[in-house]
């Protein structure tokens, strides 16, 4: 899944080798060569998806087009921050997403998540997992998500995709906000373990 | 700093889907910068969102999407980088210092009980929650109260104790509508706490029913 199979749809400007890659070393090469192609390919895979988020949660075609460009506008920006952290590029992608999300739709006047992303920087949290390692955890949580009950992926996925509060979960599912709270409790208990791999 | 109360599970997991109100984010994210081990559930909750962008179907694409990021980056010269994230003179977490850019000596205290002060310090976007700061001065009680929704408490400075625990510096109390307590400040320091409440907070007893518009909680 996470194979970036490059094509030669990128306008001509750029020499663009036809290559497969995966988006670790696609991000590394961004943040130490300024690597356009690799921004391209990056771009290609997840640009689909986090545009396919943010219609779900709601915005016009337009407007998750243009939070779609941000976003990477953002992770060109940011590239050298994720040689630092690692992490699996799905999670770190959607992380920078979600912050854009935040700014725009939700207007909120301070910055609480790019503060505590500056602490965990400057706190050089030693990461024993390889990004190998990072990228096999995310395959797994993702398989895993896709064996909870079906009422706690519903939970889940209001929450993470379609950027729903709790209470408005509760609300649009008909069911009190504690089961929201105690589905969502339960999802991650099911998931822990395999999270907790992920040092 | 031991930290031996922590947001609740499903808190955590709103803070990392990005859907709190800003009242609340800002008291998660103000203990989280407090909380090594809060940071890593963090990451942890925040891999859930990678899978899930994994998983998500592509959708399309304008055709023009890719030579306007090309182009966009063509004028894009900006690198960021960490900020190093120095402690202040205030001592303040990190999070908090966007609102209280003065610190916490220069917070002007409203009167609101016989030892108690609070401080508006933001509200969210509709209005419905606000983020506050609490002072309670040592060995003073908050009066006996329920929660009309829910209600973070991050103590800052002090501790104090309820039928929950003893909180102290870093400790996060996250209760819900249902629940009641009554605070009570260790004596010598006075507690100062960050509070997030999304509704009114309901005081039991005549005397506090009375006092609860001096409140204005």
């Amino acid at each position: 899944m996470y194979a970036l199979a490059m094509t030669e749809t990128i306008i001509g400007r750029i020499s663009v080798p036809v290559e497969t890659d995966d988006p670790s070393s696609l991000l590394l090469r961004v943040a130490e060569h300024r690597d356009k192609a690799a921004l391209a390919a990056l771009f290609s895979h997840f640009g689909p998806r986090i545009k396919s988020m943010m219609m779900k949660l709601g915005s016009s075609d337009a407007l998750a087009e243009d939070l779609v460009q941000e976003t990477f506008v953002s992770v060109w920006r940011k590239a050298a921050m994720y040689s630092q952290q690692r992490g699996a590029p799905s999670t770190w992608i959607f992380t920078i997403a979600r912050n854009l999300r935040i700014d725009q739709l939700r207007r909120q006047s301070n910055k609480p998540y790019e503060d505590l992303e500056s602490l965990e920087l400057a706190s050089d949290a030693p990461s024993g997992s390889s990004l190998v390692e990072q990228n096999q955890v995310i395959e797994r949580v993702t398989l895993a998500l896709k064996s909870l009950p079906v009422e706690q992926q519903e939970v889940v996925r209001l929450s993470f995709v379609q950027d729903m509060p709790h209470a408005q979960i509760a609300e649009s599912i008909g069911i009190p906000l504690g089961t929201v709270k105690s589905r969502l409790r339960l999802a991650y208990e099911r998931l822990r373990p395999l999270l907790e791999d992920l040092q | 700093m031991t930290i031996n109360h922590h947001p609740d599970i499903a808190t955590l997991m709103a803070f990392s889907a990005g859907t709190l109100d800003e009242p609340f984010a800002a008291v998660v994210a103000t203990h989280l910068a407090m909380s090594e081990g809060g940071r890593e559930s963090l990451r942890h909750m925040n891999s859930i969102g990678g899978a899930l962008l994994n998983d998500e179907p592509a959708a399309d694409l304008s055709d023009r999407a890719l030579s306007r990021l090309m182009d966009a980056l063509d004028n894009d010269d900006r690198i960021e980088v960490a900020q190093p994230a120095t402690a202040g003179d205030d001592g303040l977490p990190l999070p908090l210092r966007s609102y209280l850019p003065g610190g916490l000596d220069s917070v002007r205290w409203k009167w609101t009980g016989p030892g108690v002060g609070t401080a508006d310090l933001a509200w969210s976007q509709d209005g419905k929650s606000r983020l506050m700061l609490l002072r309670v001065a040592a060995g003073r009680r908050v009066p006996e109260h329920g929660h009309g929704g829910q209600e973070l408490t991050l103590i800052l400075q002090g501790a104090y104790s309820d039928r929950f625990g003893r909180f102290a510096k870093g400790d996060l109390a996250d209760h819900d509508e249902d629940v009641e307590h009554q605070p009570i400040a260790e004596p010598g320091e006075d507690c100062i706490c960050l509070v997030a409440v999304d509704a009114k907070l309901t005081f039991q007893g005549r005397l506090m029913r009375a006092l609860q518009p001096l409140f204005g909680l």
